[in-house]
């Protein structure tokens, strides 16, 4: 494998037993992929997708069924502990802190765990404290901060370790608007000033169209899409165009282009109307053009559609678009 | 270096959670205090009169090592429990260190610290009662370190249940009674007992904070069950702590949020 691989996902899979039933629930459904040294990698999914568990079984928390996965080309389960070294993750919620501890002593708790010395470690929290906007909080306990600052802090803990992969499961989750704006511009800073590997999963939109170059989305377990985000977006731009006629179709029209183009749509106003279509292929927008010409209906304006990443990932998730892609 | 690491942080939780948290620290003495005292009163209302003042030096001893397995064996059970609720023991997880040495090293912590605990308990039980022990600690600290290796074995096994079991509070509270049960029942009274972890070493304490026994006094035999016991639980408890872990991380146990 390539030497840059700093994560190497090979043919993954994880079912889970319901306890107590007799029920399997397949989570991770043979899925690989290789991260490269200093990539940000957005893992992206609806509800039970199996991001999280994705990320846990790279973090070493799950032992797959099957498949392999390395960091920096180590087994991950062979060498448990050293590859541990590489890795640090903030995990599903918020939670993952002591509360009945500060902030400055949480962060000194989980890097004396992690086997790192009093005095190196000081200067880091220091710093760290600063970087998170904690400074002022560094002897409040953690049960009196907000969620937002709870949720800075478990990245200040990951962020401690230093380690060359950073993985961060849902980190906006449950955040209102303005603190997940604040962690996003703070995972900004993170990701610009620094050489880390960073994989990020979240239904936040945002947070993927924001910070992450490559974007694997994942469906019932599987990847159904690994590409970078720009190209996602321009090539579902270049798909999508809003037509204004200048007039309306009538229901035989409209019934003969519905044929042809089942998912366009079609908005009809006084005088004018407005078509709305995704093309799977280039020539389709001549057919539909060859359509509208037969009937003679004016075409006033085509627009290519602006598409923003949220449209992007329900058109694949949709799965209209997926065999198109992959 | 690393190992010292570990100590000392898990230290400095302890101390800190007894010292922030001191209502909770003094609710904890008093309430083995008051049911040192009602066991006491019993002695004095329906015992034996000829023999009160050896059952109540029983006691203070019993009580103590019921409060220190409690405070080590019983409270890591509700550590993990709690933590994989909480997320924590998830990021522990993934120290390089890995979780059987932070273990330990909570263990070790837990002991240190709640020896303060234990210090104030025997000087206020002696105090109540007049009953005045034989502190000698040159003969008692051995005896107790070699014990408390065979407890954390025990700890061990109960952090790994803990881990595994989704029920695991009713197994807890019954787990509390059962210590009682080793920590109070004489091993007169049931000779294989002494087999089970730490209960060896708190009858080689009774014997001598109690009979005044020296270490020169104990038998190979004795020696022997201790030191093998400690051996057996410690190595045991590890590898079934171990075995647990690999179960929570095939089938995703190692939170429960
Ligand atoms: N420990 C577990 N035991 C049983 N089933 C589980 C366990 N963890 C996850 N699952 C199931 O596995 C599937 C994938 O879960 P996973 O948490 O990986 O998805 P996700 O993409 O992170 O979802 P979400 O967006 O809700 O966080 C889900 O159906 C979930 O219910
Ligand atoms: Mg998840």
């Amino acid at each position: 494998m390539s030497k840059e691989n700093i994560v190497e996902v090979q043919n993954v899979s994880k079912t889970y037993k319901k306890r107590r039933q007799k029920e399997f629930v397949q989570a991770v459904n043979n899925i690989s992929f290789d991260v490269k040294k200093g990539e940000i990698l957005g893992l992206l999914g609806p509800n039970g997708a199996g991001k999280t568990s994705t990320i846990k079984m790279i973090c070493g928390l799950l032992i797959p069924d099957e498949g392999t996965i390395l960091i920096n080309g180590r087994d991950n389960q062979k060498n448990r502990l050293e590859t541990l070294r590489d890795i640090s993750a903030v995990l599903e919620g918020n939670r993952n802190l002591y509360w009945r501890l500060t902030v400055r002593e949480n962060l000194e708790y989980f890097a004396g765990n992690r086997g790192m010395d009093k005095k190196g470690v000081a200067q880091t929290i220091d710093e760290l404290l600063v970087q998170f906007r904690l400074r002022d909080k560094e002897n409040e306990l953690v049960n009196r901060l907000s969620r937002g600052m709870q949720q800075k802090l478990a990245i200040a803990v990951a962020m401690m370790a230093d380690s060359q992969v950073l993985l961060l499961d849902e980190p906006t989750l449950g955040l209102d608007v303005e603190t997940g704006y604040e962690v996003r511009e703070l995972l900004k800073e993170i990701v610009n000033n620094q050489e880390r590997t960073i994989i990020i999963s979240s239904h936040d939109m945002a947070v993927v169209e924001d910070l992450c170059d490559r974007v694997i989305i994942i469906n019932h377990g599987r990847i159904v899409t690994d590409d970078h985000v720009d190209n996602l977006l321009r090539l579902f731009a270049v798909r999508s165009y809003t037509i204004t006629l200048g007039q309306l179709l009538s229901d035989q029209q409209l019934q003969l282009i519905k044929k042809a183009f089942p998912h366009l749509e079609y908005i009809p106003d006084t005088t004018q109307a407005i078509i709305k279509v995704d093309f799977d292929q280039d020539h389709e927008i001549y057919d539909l053009f060859e359509l509208l010409k037969m009937n003679k209906t004016p075409v006033e304006s085509i627009e290519q559609g602006t598409i923003n990443f949220e449209q992007v990932f329900m058109r694949i998730i949709k799965g209209e678009e997926a065999h198109a892609l992959v | 270096m690393r190992w010292f690491s570990l100590l000392r942080v898990n230290l400095q939780k302890e101390y800190i959670e007894l010292v922030r948290y001191l209502p909770n620290t003094i609710a904890t003495v008093f309430t083995f205090y008051i049911i040192f005292l009602g066991m006491f009163l019993g002695i004095q209302v329906v015992g034996d009169p000829s023999t009160q003042e050896l059952n109540t030096q029983y006691v203070i001893v019993n009580n103590l090592f019921w409060f220190l397995t409690m405070s080590t064996i019983n409270k890591v059970g509700w550590q993990v429990t709690n933590e994989s609720m909480r997320g924590t023991l998830e990021q522990l997880s993934m120290s390089p260190m890995g979780i059987w040495r932070i273990m330990t090293a909570r263990l070790i912590a837990s002991t240190v610290i709640n020896f303060i605990i234990l210090i104030v308990l025997l000087y206020l039980s002696m105090f109540t009662t007049g009953q005045w022990l034989n502190i000698d600690l040159l003969s008692i600290l051995p005896i107790l370190l070699i014990t408390l290796v065979s407890m954390y074995g025990l700890g061990f096994i109960i952090a790994g249940i803990s881990m595994v079991l989704k029920q695991v509070d009713a197994f807890l509270q019954i787990l509390q009674f059962i210590l009682a049960g080793l920590a109070f029942v004489p091993v007169t009274v049931a000779p294989i007992i002494s087999y089970f972890p730490f209960v060896k070493g708190l009858d080689l304490v009774r014997s001598v904070m109690i009979h005044g026994v020296t270490l020169s006094q104990i038998s190979v035999t004795d020696y022997g069950i201790l030191i093998g016991n400690a051996i057996i639980y410690f190595v045991l408890g590890i590898a079934f702590f171990m075995f647990c872990e690999r179960i929570a991380m095939k089938r995703g146990l190692l939170a429960h949020y």
